[in-house]
Order: structure tokens, then C-alpha cells, then sequence
């Protein structure tokens, strides 16, 4: 669903363009959360997303931002043969990745916190006063 | 596995990806190209006997070659613009901008003003020492001239030999301006364009 969502952003009611938005948004601290503590190849850090986050997006996009991160000394990648007949190019955090996961996860923490808190009363159900 | 890896459906799909992508550099290119191939085997490997119809669904998955392009394209601008500060590369990512539309086109026409007014300035400098009476700040009323040839230029010559570093300061001015404001322009396009996808 939300591969159709961000396809036809266009044409999709604005609450979910505004999702669609929030998703791509946070795409970048979510793939480099998924590579705290592992390496993955571009196929696991999407089941990942997928299973953890549902963050769903047109699979092939990420292997353009994986290679800006990497580009940007966040990751590192090596190409390696795999038993599947085919090599797949796995990925990892360097040091400056794990410094910018850090920040970024900071900076999500405290902006979600403070937001959760002034969406209390509107998602409490209580009555406002018109 | 092979033979649906390499089905005409999968053979067409990349055939149109290289053809959105082959103005951008070929390292890259050929790298996310291969990465999207291993890609779409791993996923067809899931499938028991992958068929035409397993193909299409595992490309849908993946994106148009349209869709996977722009990201690129963006992803190469975002990277270049913002680490690089060489004219060269800035002209030449606003010249590949130029086609993505009017905005692009614009920030070409500042980048390219921007560096010809710096340039001028160097070059004026280096003619200095060689064409003292040709170069420099003439002012009169007809305004503001740097040079002029064979004849000097009409209006009093007020710089003298201070004119090298002085054009040359200046030149340096203007490159750092236009590149600055190319990248506040691309930065602020790319905004843009997120807000409208």
C-alpha cells in the first residue's frame, strides 16, 4: 500500500502524502539504524525496514541513497560472492555513520517526545472547547 | 533461475533505466545497475519457478526505471553539490539540471554570469603587468570600464599597479558568491521538489 502511496503521491488523499513524506523523510536514520549491528545487503536492510518499521518504499530507491551514504563516508561497502551465484554488495556504518545515527536518533527521540505530548489531549478523546 | 533472470521483460526494464541514466557518470552507474541485477535475482530466487508474471511483480516492486532514475539523479546532485565547490563540477551538474526544467535552467544562467564576471576579473589581472595603459579601472561617464583594446579605455586609469590584487580579490568574491548561491538555489530546489513529489 504504501509503494502505491508513494507512486501516486500526486493523486493520494493529503494525509497520506504527508505520510508518504514523514516515510521518506525518515528513510535515511532508519537505514542507518538497520546497520547498527550487522551488515546487510541492500535486500536485507529492506526486509528489515519492512519488518520493523514498515517504511515500504519503491525497493529500488535505496540502492541510490545507500551509495550517497557512502559517497558521504557514512557507509562502507564490499562486494561479496555469495553461494546464491551472484555476488551482493553488503554495507556497513563507519565511524562518522555511527556518530550521524547517534545525532539523528537524538534529534528523532526528542522532537517525537515533545510532539507526542502536545497530541495527547487530541488523541485522549476528550472534548475540546470550540 | 537463469532463464527468468534473464527474461526480455527484466533484459527491457533495464534497457530503459540505462537509457534514463546514461548522461550521469558511468562508475556509479554501472554499480547501481549491477547492485539492482543482484537485487531482482535474490528475489526471484524466493520463487519456486519463477514465471513472466513473478518478473513483473519482483520490477513493479522495485520501481519504474523512471521512478529509480530521479532518485539517482537527485541522490548525484545532492552529493556533488554539496561537497564539491568546483566551478567546473557546479557548471557542469547545473548544465545536466538545465533539462529538469526552468528552475534548473535559471540556476545555470546565474552560475554561468557569476563565473564569467570572476573570470574576467582574473584574466584582466593577468593582462596588467603586460597592458598597463589598457587595463584597469577607468572611470568616466560613461561609467565603469576594466579594459579596452588597442585604445585604452576614455576616463582616468585610479587603481595603477594595485589593480592585480585588488581583481584578483574580487574575482574570488564573485566565484565564491555564485558558487554559494548555486548551492542555496540547488539545495532550495530540492526542497521544493520534495514538498511537490
Amino acid at each position: 500500500m504504501y509503494m502505491a502511496l508513494l507512486r501516486n503521491g500526486t493523486k493520494a488523499e493529503p494525509t497520506e502524502k504527508w505520510e508518504a513524506q514523514l516515510r521518506k523523510g525518515c528513510l535515511e536514520l532508519a537505514i542507518l539504524a538497520s546497520l547498527w549491528e550487522q551488515r546487510l545487503y541492500g535486500l536485507e536492510i529492506l526486509r528489515l525496514l519492512e519488518k520493523d518499521s514498515d517504511m515500504v518504499l519503491a525497493e529500488g530507491t535505496i540502492y541510490p541513497i545507500l551509495s550517497r551514504l557512502k559517497e558521504e563516508g557514512l557507509l562502507e561497502s564490499e562486494w561479496v560472492e555469495a553461494e546464491a551465484g551472484h555476488p551482493r554488495k553488503y554495507y556497513w556504518l563507519t565511524a562518522a555513520g555511527r556518530q550521524k545515527a547517534i545525532g539523528m536518533g537524538r534529534i528523532w527521540n526528542s522532537f517525537a517526545a515533545n510532539l507526542s505530548a502536545l497530541l495527547r489531549p487530541v488523541l485522549n478523546g476528550r472534548g475540546g472547547k470550540p | 533461475m537463469n532463464t527468468a533472470a534473464s527474461s526480455p521483460i527484466i533484459e527491457t526494464y533495464f534497457a530503459e533505466l540505462d537509457s534514463r541514466i546514461s548522461d550521469l557518470p558511468r562508475p556509479q552507474r554501472e554499480e547501481l545497475v549491477k547492485e539492482l541485477r543482484a537485487h531482482v535475482m535474490d528475489r526471484l530466487e524466493q520463487m519456486a519457478v519463477p514465471c513472466e508474471e513473478d518478473c513483473r511483480t519482483v520490477l513493479k516492486a522495485l520501481g519504474t526505471p523512471d521512478e529509480i532514475a530521479r532518485q539517482f539523479r537527485m541522490e548525484l546532485i545532492l552529493r556533488r553539490s554539496s561537497w564539491r565547490i568546483s566551478p567546473v563540477a557546479i557548471l557542469r551538474t547545473c548544465a545536466r539540471w538545465t533539462v529538469a526544467g526552468v528552475q534548473g535552467y535559471a540556476v545555470f544562467l546565474v552560475a554561468m554570469v557569476g563565473y564569467l564576471i570572476a573570470l574576467s576579473f582574473y584574466v584582466t589581472a593577468l593582462l596588467k603587468p603586460f597592458f598597463p595603459r589598457n587595463v584597469g579601472v577607468f572611470v568616466s561617464e560613461q561609467g565603469m570600464n576594466l579594459a579596452h583594446f588597442p585604445v585604452p579605455p576614455p576616463g582616468h586609469e585610479c587603481l595603477g599597479p594595485y589593480y592585480i590584487p585588488a581583481a584578483i580579490v574580487v574575482g574570488y568574491l564573485f566565484t565564491l558568491g555564485t558558487t554559494l548561491l548555486i548551492r542555496f538555489l540547488v539545495r532550495r530546489g530540492r526542497s521544493l521538489r520534495q514538498r511537490l513529489a
